[in-house]
């Protein structure tokens, strides 16, 4: 499975990798300006994303360290994803074979279990509704694949291939 | 290896979904009364007519599907022979087990007040066919009394008010959602209530009823000695573990099924996970507990230990709450509040560890509270920057990538 890999020592608080997010999300082009010819909404350029849109929502974020520095944080997809055993609607499954923890905001019942059980507090409720869960889907549908990775100028971003999780048969008496 | 698994509630999905991934090849075997798969906690979606029964489904899709996995819905358990590995039912031939796992929930406990117990329109709300009687027992716009004022009775108000229902809601103690909110907090969600057509009577209740030839209670007469007229009754009075056959079978039961820290009880290969063992009534715990037991059911040997349960999220009326620890304070404990016109939080510190968070208005990204308190994490060094704490302060990165905490326990 491929998780998007962090070096902080070489984040310097930019937030591109958050515009990319918000314009990887955004619900539409904004009026009057030209959508890119062919672009599906999700590859629309990032200088016609409206910016005070509350639909337009990062689903990562970065917070200074307290030493000067800054933390970028993003969803881990964690192999024990604590968000998705506080699922009691079934929007949170993880699909095992990509790694990658779905949401299905149909299936959703706003709930907001997930927000409390992260550890790491990654999932938020969607700003303007307070209805959905605002989380990382690693950009699934788009072929090129996450993109606060390729929007990162320092390199403090990359995607790294680990180990699919086994299914913890190591342990078996 | 079969496995048997009772019940098709939070634990014994979870445990189906852990045993389908761990052992593709193996046979599960799930019995159960429901005969649809629902998640409790969206019932008065249901009432309220938001939800459709299908959508109540919370199981993930093709589970129930999957080769090798037979699900007997429809059908009840009445006990177990451990010494022979056998599980009676009431229709059909025994069905026989390598491993088993009892994940029977619990059933609404009423209390012996008036006829509560009796009559035939006062209704608990823990599954489908509770919903299904409410939301018949309030068509055309009936009088209900729920009794209780904690999460299932506000769950049953909301559902009841959207369908138009009159609603008067009854709770002993002073505030509603005691349990988890302070009575600021309280106050809110009360505001929106009534503002929905909700009436409450809190600080008294339920002590007697008044019923007609026909058996239904037509009034719920309060402690206070008023009277409140009604067409039918909710009664969100709490939960028993649902152990009576458990104890029959002689698998070691006093108020919930005893288990070990790897959710196996006093039989050899019978498992006990959810509510009926009595050790949490939240969600993410029955399904940490039927993973626990489904692992181990595979022959490893996981244990529970991720046993803290006093957290919840509430969300009514578009107004979201995390509670999460204890918020009443003691002795010298430092109690932090602020609020503006749409948020109130508050804080309770103990010796620099966080005891009891409460996030009203904007719970975004709060999660990391959780592993605070239930860690007793210090947090001393960030005294003076308390409410703009995040995981960060605490970032550690593993060499897969995921996180952990770099932050030592005080305690």
């Amino acid at each position: 499975m491929k998780r998007i890999f962090i070096d902080p020592g070489k984040c310097d608080g930019c937030m591109n990798c958050s515009l990319a997010c918000m314009n990887a999300h955004r619900a539409a082009p904004v009026p009057g300006t030209a959508p890119d010819p062919g672009a599906t909404v999700e590859e629309q350029s990032v200088y016609t994303l409206d910016l005070t849109d509350p639909t337009n929502e990062a689903r990562n974020f970065i917070h200074a360290d307290g030493k000067g520095g800054y933390l970028p944080l993003f969803c881990r997809h964690c192999a024990r994803p604590e968000c998705v055993s506080s699922c009691m609607s079934g929007a949170l499954q993880r699909d095992q074979a990509a790694g990658q923890v779905r949401y299905d905001p149909e299936k959703c019942a706003a709930c907001f279990m997930c927000v409390m059980n992260c550890p790491y507090g990654l999932p938020k409720p969607d700003q303007l509704t307070r209805s959905k869960v605002v989380k990382c889907d690693f950009c699934v549908r788009l072929a090129a694949g996450p993109s606060c990775v390729r929007a990162c100028p320092t390199g403090a971003l990359w995607i790294e291939e680990v180990a699919a999780d086994t299914p913890d048969l190591e342990d078996v008496k | 290896m079969k496995h048997v698994i009772i019940g098709v509630g939070a634990a014994g999905v979870a445990a189906a979904k852990t045993i389908r991934n761990l052992r593709p090849d193996d046979e599960i075997v799930c019995i159960s009364t429901d005969r649809e798969v629902h998640s409790r906690c969206m019932l008065h979606h249901y009432i309220s007519g938001g939800r459709s029964l299908e959508s109540l489904n919370f199981a993930p899709d093709g589970l129930f599907e999957s080769p090798r996995l037979t699900w007997l819905g429809g059908v009840t358990v009445k006990r177990i022979d451990a010494a022979a590995g056998l599980v009676h039912t009431d229709s059909g031939g025994p069905v026989s087990y390598g491993r088993l796992l009892i994940a029977t929930g619990a059933v609404s406990a009423v209390p012996p007040v008036g006829a509560l117990r009796t009559a035939k329109n006062v209704f608990g709300l823990r599954d489908i066919a509770d919903a299904k009687a409410i939301a018949q027992a309030a068509s055309g716009g009936r009088r209900a009394v729920v009794v209780g004022a904690g999460f299932v009775g506000l769950d049953a108000a909301c559902g009841l008010l959207e369908l138009g229902g009159k609603v008067t809601v009854v709770g002993t103690a002073d505030s509603v959602l005691p349990q988890q909110l302070d009575e600021h907090a309280a106050a809110v969600y009360q505001a929106r209530f009534e503002a929905h057509g909700c009436a409450f009577r809190l600080g008294a209740g339920a002590s007697g009823t008044e019923s007609d030839p026909a058996g239904k209670v037509t009034a719920v007469l309060l402690g206070s000695g008023e009277r409140l007229p009604c067409d039918f009754v909710v009664a969100a009075t709490g939960v028993r573990p649902a152990v009576d056959w458990v104890r029959e079978s002689g698998i070691e039961a006093e108020r919930a099924v005893k288990v070990d820290e790897g959710m196996r009880t006093s039989a050899p290969d019978v498992y006990a996970a959810g509510d009926v063992t009595g050790l949490s009534g939240i969600w993410p715990n029955a399904v940490k507990q039927g993973e626990v037991a489904a692992r181990n059911m595979c022959g490893q040997s996981a244990v529970y230990d991720d046993t803290y349960a006093l957290k919840n999220t509430v969300n009514f009326y578009g107004l979201q709450t995390l509670s999460v620890g204890n918020l009443a304070p003691a002795g010298n404990d430092l109690v932090l509040t602020r609020e503006d016109n749409a948020r109130y939080e508050k804080l309770v510190i103990r010796d620099g560890v966080v005891k009891g968070v409460l996030l009203q208005g904007d719970i975004g990204n709060s999660g990391f509270w959780q592993y605070l308190i239930k860690n007793k994490i210090d947090v001393s060094g960030h005294l003076d920057n308390i409410w703009r704490l995040s995981y960060t302060r605490f970032y550690g990165l593993e060499e897969n990538g995921e996180y952990r905490y770099a932050a030592a326990a005080t305690v």
